[in-house]
């Protein structure tokens, strides 16, 4: 028995390399990707994911380091930006849409008045880098009173600051069209950005460590200063896309998920190794997270290493959704797209979700709080710590494909988040009433941090595959996937979620949380700062189950939804090489 | 339906075949789900368009207004207590420097001055007067260089000027009956409780004592050092508040021996500038003296100061948590056998690695032997650690050691 067990095993490990050996070039019947493919995954996705956790240690937020030890901008200060910010992305928001859901290719006089009012914004930004508009107005008026009264800022600095998010937008809206029309029937429409953005962003992240902007002694010229800063070094991208893009990779949704479990996830473990290596290279440094010469040498290089893997690897990375060939691609006019998405339920039931998670935002990385004003972790023991959280993710990840055959979406989502609220719950009671014992309070909340990295992975999986899904059913709804468009339900959450995520930086900062994040030193304003904002996301986490319940988009209805587009594809294709059209970018699945 | 049914739910494989005619791709609804609505005019296309942009206008108006009436700031702002007036919070114009706690205050504009320095003043109610600073009611100012505090102020909890980057000494009206100041230095009034030591009152001291400007820590001389960054204690201190020395320029401190109490982040972080840009720690040494008549916080010689050990002062009970933390410019520490409570945190980062070399406190010093120290209410990580084989390992503890003198 037991020597039968055995051969069937070394049967199938023989069965699985023969298939390998087949299949390496050319995918198996039923199948769209070849193994060689699943290699390239491993290596391109986990270069482009480590390259961009590693700028996750950069940001313009008050929870990066580098701008609470170094930059000591106050809180509320991130909240005053978002404020002045917001009226304009609004409008911004409009044209990038229309743009990025039509894949650039506009009509040539719409795209030569898109040019226009792009330059015009990046004209008017630049003006108020140069001039100082806050002097034409009265100075002791209600108006410029109030923006003085702005935590962090004054009236000048409030002017640089909306006159910056002007310059950010005509040039990131520019390169946008420019870019996207040049790149994009080359590299799909995942990867293009990579090619345009990987070189200006290498030479940004050396110039964010060694620009010593944070010096500048007067407050509120530092942070308009700094958001300048920040905005240019946000304007090249180097996202996930390579992810986004294997994400894509099938149209059969068994490879999607395979891919989505095995390579994508094997190829995390990149970032995982730099995640023990960074913290063990910071704890080799003097003043280990403060020093500076983590974000000069240490960033810089890591990055510029894993950009280079990336690109050596994008090319090999195909994205695969069933679509007409982009010159027959469905026109969508501006209305329409608006309209088009609100129609779609999925994406509603996710918004209501998304404004209920809003109840937790402005509040502090509680784990971050946790290692650091804690347990003061630097060096390896912090590396294994995190790495020992973050590894409790994978196992369950590994059954990804059992989870999501096993249980419906909602099922899963229901849990997660119910997870999440009893997880926060624990946390805040050993807070509060263990907060001086640091041993005790601190191993209950890792252990809990730990069971709570355990039961997300699998949602996450599920979330991933489910926003790709949700994008086929627009794709079916409105002939386009509106991704872009989709933005316009945070329209309506926007304000909402803006508001709502004033009140806990407002209520921590009446508990001395600023600039100065050391106050999270002092036991009983550590305690106030982190539990009171964790219990209300726990019951918001708890709300956040009852949209789930109305649920119910599954297996069998993504399945005929692909067969529609697969047919609209081929019949698109057919109809225009029956034309003699060019044709380029299509995929018939 | 059984589980097996249920499974079969979920699975992938699903078989589905859909005969779609090609004129019908566009249009074919899939059961279940929404029908497609592609290149097609929508049903009362316009009212639609006016419902969305109206809601729209609305929703970002609402949120403008209430965002901006939460993040706008008065620069003074008081609550009514049991016990009269409190102030609770102060924001700065942005050229306010100098502030009076003593009666509630506004900001009043002056019209046609356009110039943002100076087209204001600060009007006082004399008729309300204040009594008492709410925690953190300055934090972080870097504005505010003197703080005047009235004489119907009763209270002023030790957090209420938390980080005042630019502060250089703090006045209190001589007929306050609850605090006083020495030399800029707030004390309560019988002097037994030192409770701030403002963060940049080393440059009021540079001023008083005609130093033109800041010396950089290879600059510093030996006069400069005793004028600027030496603090004496005085003799009747019993107590060091929360917070009192944290982040202040001072290389050495002298204690008195009749000190009992070292709170929480007392003595946290203090630093001194290496050039322009960067500051490095500071404070080299904590002595006791045992004199009993020190009133003069300035340090000329030792000899007022009677005899003076390289210690934490005897008589000394509790060292809070994090009381010495951040001070890598300190070498030796002694911890008096009268010491029954260190905090956690107590001396944390007081020693580093400097090319293999160990430096700062290297081994704490205790004048009571294991067994007594044992007995201590001690809390966790009370000593500092050093970078070993990639990991932390705590100082060594030399029990039953004697104090220097």
């Amino acid at each position: 028995m037991a020597n039968e067990e055995k051969t069937s095993v070394i049967d199938k490990a023989k069965n699985l390399f023969v298939d390998f050996k087949e299949h390496w070039n050319t995918p198996a019947e039923g199948n769209y990707v070849p193994y060689k493919e699943y290699k390239d995954v491993v290596i391109g996705v986990g270069a482009n994911y480590a390259g961009s956790k590693t700028l996750e240690y950069i940001g313009f937020w008050s929870s990066c380091f580098l701008i609470m030890h170094h930059y000591k901008l106050p809180y509320l200060t991130f909240s005053v930006i978002g404020l002045l910010n917001m009226p304009l992305g609004y409008v911004s928001a409009l044209i990038w849409w229309y743009v990025c859901d039509n894949l650039g290719f506009l009509p040539k006089k719409t795209e030569k008045k898109v040019y226009l009012v792009y330059g015009l914004m990046m004209g008017f930004g630049i003006s108020t880098l140069l001039f100082d508009y806050s002097r034409l107005f009265d100075q002791s008026g209600a108006f410029i009173t109030m923006l003085n009264s702005f935590e962090g800022m004054n009236a000048t600095a409030c002017f640089k600051t909306f006159g910056t998010h002007f310059l950010y937008t005509g040039w990131v809206g520019a390169r946008n069209i420019f870019w996207r029309k040049k790149l994009l029937p080359k590299y799909g429409r995942y990867k293009y950005s990579l090619y345009c953005d990987v070189v200006p962003k290498c030479i940004m992240v050396i110039l964010i460590g060694w620009l010593p902007v944070y010096n500048i002694a007067d407050i509120a010229t530092r942070v308009w200063v700094a958001n300048l800063l920040f905005a240019t070094y946000n304007v090249f991208g180097f996202g996930n896309v390579l992810e986004e893009c294997s994400k894509r990779i099938s149209p059969n949704l068994k490879e999607r998920i395979l891919i989505r479990s095995y390579p994508v996830k094997l190829s995390h473990i990149f970032n995982s190794i730099l995640a023990i290596i960074l913290p063990a290279i910071v704890g080799t440094l003097r003043h280990e997270w403060a020093d500076i010469n983590f974000y000069r040498f240490v960033i810089p290089i890591t990055f510029c290493i894993s950009a280079a893997f990336t690109m050596g690897l994008a090319g090999r990375i195909k994205e695969r959704i069933p679509q007409p060939p982009i010159e027959k691609k469905v026109q969508i006019k501006f209305w329409d797209g608006m309209l088009g998405v609100l129609k779609n339920k999925y994406l509603l039931i996710n918004t209501i979700v998304g404004l209920i998670d809003s109840l937790g935002n402005g509040m502090l990385p509680f784990a971050t709080i946790l290692y650091f004003y804690t347990f003061r972790l630097s060096g390896l023991p912090y590396s294994l710590l995190v790495a020992l959280i973050s590894f409790a993710g994978t196992p369950p990840d590994l059954l990804s494909p059992y989870f999501l055959k096993r249980f419906s979406y909602k099922q899963i989502m229901i849990f997660y988040q119910l997870s999440r609220a009893i997880g926060n719950v624990i946390i805040a009671v050993s807070m509060w009433t263990l907060g001086d014992n640091l041993a005790l309070c601190g191993t209950i909340c890792v252990v809990v941090l730990f069971f709570m990295e355990m039961t997300k992975t699998v949602p996450t999986t599920a979330g991933h595959d489910m926003g790709v899904r949700i994008n086929d059913y627009q794709m079916y709804l409105s002939g386009e996937r509106l991704e872009s468009f989709a933005g316009i339900f945070g329209w309506f959450t926007g304000p909402i979620i803006s508001f709502v995520g004033l009140i806990i930086p407002i209520f921590l900062l009446k508990y001395g949380f600023n600039s100065n994040w050391e106050i999270l030193f002092f036991d009983g304003s550590r305690r106030n700062i982190v539990v009171v904002p964790i219990i209300v996301d726990a019951i918001g986490f708890f709300l956040m189950t009852i949209p789930y319940l109305f649920w119910d988009y599954d297996n069998k209805k993504q399945n005929l939804v692909m067969e529609v587009l697969k047919r609209r594809a081929e019949v698109t294709e057919k109809k225009a090489q029956e034309e003699g059209a060019s044709i380029s970018g299509g995929y018939k699945g | 339906m059984s589980k097996k049914e249920k499974k079969k739910v979920n699975d992938w494989q699903t078989d589905v075949q859909l005969d779609i005619p090609e004129d019908e791709i566009w249009t074919y609804q899939v059961p279940g789900l929404a029908a497609p609505h592609i290149n097609k005019p929508y049903k009362y296309y316009n009212f639609k368009k006016a419902i969305f942009v109206i809601v729209i206008i609305i929703a970002v108006s609402l949120s403008m207004y209430f965002s901006v009436m939460a993040l706008q700031n008065d620069t003074f702002e008081y609550t009514e207590t049991e016990n009269g007036i409190e102030f609770s919070k102060f924001s700065n114009t942005g050229y306010l420097y100098e502030l009076d706690i003593d009666y509630v205050s506004d900001i009043e504009y002056i019209a046609g001055n356009n110039d943002p320095k100076t087209n204001f003043k600060v009007v006082k109610d004399t008729e309300k007067p204040i009594t008492s600073v709410r925690e953190f009611t300055l934090n972080c100012d870097d504005k505010i260089k003197t703080i005047r505090i009235g004489e119907n102020v009763e209270f002023v909890d030790g957090k209420a000027f938390y980080s005042c980057w630019a502060l250089q000494n703090i006045e209190v009206d001589e007929n306050n009956p609850n605090y006083c100041d020495v030399d800029g230095v707030l004390y309560n009034k019988d002097k037994t409780e030192i409770l701030c030591y403002p963060c940049d009152h080393d440059e009021y001291l540079r001023q008083k004592y005609g130093y033109e400007k800041e010396l950089y820590k290879d600059e510093v001389t030996p006069e400069y050092e005793k004028d600027i960054q030496t603090y004496v204690v005085p003799s009747s201190v019993k107590k060091i508040a929360e917070m009192c020395f944290n982040y202040a320029n001072l290389r050495v401190i002298y204690l008195p021996e009749g000190l009992e109490t070292i709170e929480t982040l007392a003595v946290f972080k203090l630093h001194e500038r290496v050039d322009q840009w960067g500051t490095t720690p500071s404070l080299t040494n904590v002595y006791s003296y045992v004199a009993d008549d020190v009133t003069d916080t300035r340090f000329t010689t030792q000899k007022p100061l009677g005899e003076v050990y390289n210690s934490l002062p005897e008589g000394l009970k509790f060292i809070g948590s994090d009381a010495f933390s951040y001070n890598q410019a300190l070498e030796y520490v002694y911890i008096p056998e009268s010491v029954t409570y260190i905090g956690h945190h107590a001396f944390w980062d007081t020693c580093y690695k400097d090319g293999g070399e160990l430096k700062g406190v290297t081994v704490m010093n205790v004048a009571v032997s294991e067994d007594e120290f044992g007995k201590l209410e001690v809390g966790d990580d009370w000593r500092p650690k050093y970078d070993w084989l990639l990991f932390k390992k705590a100082i060594d503890v030399n029990y039953s050691s004697e104090r220097e003198a």
